[in-house]
């Protein structure tokens, strides 16, 4: 296994800048760095924690780690005009603060390959529009963790469709689960970050 | 009424109920997140004074999904109910982290370290936690006492955090209700422990719960 792979699917942020930097040296594309390790070592860890061979802290490292190395390859990948698997427009919905769950799967989509756009918490459903529309988001993901707030997602699902945004919408947070998805027009949720990417690729296929 | 503050002393707080927290069920980290799990235990705990304040009222299980406390009712749902039997108290609680913790957790978000955002936010339910704990502790009644049961959990709608916080003074230990019933600082905890001769305390029967995202879950990986 290379070091890169090593690096970010242990998570070690230094070691993981030291391998990509050593990897472009041998004259290796980012597109075939990512490709080659990066992307796969994600892949890794995000299965292990499916399977219960990794926690949180596991996919939050990683996730650092390909991030630092990332922070070197993107510069570069702009030069080369390499595109991202798409953007995606995150918050937890209006009336909650809860951020953590909500910055997990925001680190895990940044860490697969996603344009990231964070908005925080408490974000109204004319924000969640503004920003996808700005940013010609192809997801909007939605969080809450109250059985209070869960419902203010149906008023921006409702919203989003209105303006016409030719969007995906997720969902996910702690009350939620796949039926109420589907009741408030949703096309998906997931119930940790790394079931949030797989479901965010599957989208957009 | 009765309230309280104390502080901690870190190495008090138990690492393996930080881990719980994180999701570590019956798994140990691995040594480098231990080390991480203690060095934030170090740097934020001296910061936090916890704060808790509670009450004894009468209370009385109505039905088996509604009780009354304080002479207010309460619809907690079938299983906090089916707990309640016997109840003749009962002792109406809130807690939390401290507003000095809220801040010291801020100025490390700051530093945008989502590992230690993780790991600051499990420590901050863990301190909350211990408000209850030592309410319980401070509990000398000669009255069986119930496990602690709150309003979000176990089917108890959250909105009716809204009557249990009707039963304390205009924000208890600081700690602030909005309209979607969430409490500030975040890290903060409220619920009521049931009393009565004829109670029995009982554990969480977490199986037949269809929450099964709860953090306090002990029947899931």
């Amino acid at each position: 296994m290379d070091e890169l792979y090593e690096a970010i699917y242990r998570g070690m942020a230094p070691k993981a800048k030291i391998a990509v930097q050593a990897s472009l040296d041998a004259a290796k594309t980012p597109q075939d760095i990512i490709d080659g390790s990066m992307i796969p070592a994600m892949e890794a860890i995000g299965a292990d924690f499916e399977s219960g061979k990794a926690f949180v802290p596991n996919l939050l490292l990683s996730a650092r780690a390909m991030k630092s190395a990332l922070d070197i390859l993107k510069p570069l990948m702009m030069a080369e005009q390499t595109v991202t698997l798409g953007t995606v427009v995150i918050g937890t919905v209006k009336g909650d603060l809860h951020d953590i769950g909500k910055n997990l799967v925001a680190s895990m989509l940044e860490g697969r390959g996603f344009n990231v756009i964070n908005l925080g918490a408490d974000v109204s459903k004319e924000r969640f529009i503004e920003a996808a529309r700005e940013n010609k988001a192809d997801i909007i993901c939605l969080s809450a963790l109250l059985t209070t707030t869960m419902g203010y997602m149906q008023e921006v699902v409702e919203a989003v469709k209105e303006a016409g945004l030719p969007v995906k919408i997720m969902v996910g947070g702690a009350p939620l689960n796949a039926e109420f998805a589907a009741k408030i027009g949703a096309d998906g949720y997931s119930s940790n970050a790394n079931e949030a990417v797989t479901l965010a690729k599957s989208l957009l296929n | 009424m009765t309230e309280g503050a104390f502080h901690i002393n870190p190495a008090d707080l138990p690492e393996k109920e930080i881990w719980f927290a994180m999701g570590y069920k019956d798994t140990v980290p691995e040594e480098r997140i231990r080390e991480m799990v203690r060095q934030l235990r170090d740097r934020l705990v001296p910061r936090a004074t916890v704060r808790y304040m509670y009450d004894i009222v009468p209370a009385e299980k109505l039905s088996p999904r509604r009780m009354r406390m304080g002479g207010v009712e309460f619809n907690p749902e079938g299983i906090i109910c089916s707990y309640l039997d016997g109840m003749s108290h009962a002792l109406v609680f809130v807690g939390t982290a401290g507003v000095e913790f809220d801040a010291a957790v801020k100025e490390l978000n700051a530093e945008g370290d989502i590992v230690a955002d993780f790991i600051a936010d499990s420590i901050g339910t863990v301190l909350a936690e211990a408000s209850v704990a030592r309410m319980e502790k401070d509990y000398t009644g000669e009255e069986t006492i119930s496990m602690p049961y709150s309003p979000g959990y176990c089917n108890w709608n959250i909105r009716e955090q809204h009557l249990l916080f009707s039963l304390f003074p205009e924000q208890p230990c600081g700690i602030r209700l909005s309209e979607s019933s969430l409490m500030a600082p975040e890290k903060s905890v409220s619920g009521f422990f049931a009393l009565g001769e004829k109670l029995v305390r009982q554990p969480y029967h977490c199986e037949i719960c269809k929450n099964k995202t709860c953090y306090k879950r002990r029947d899931a990986k």
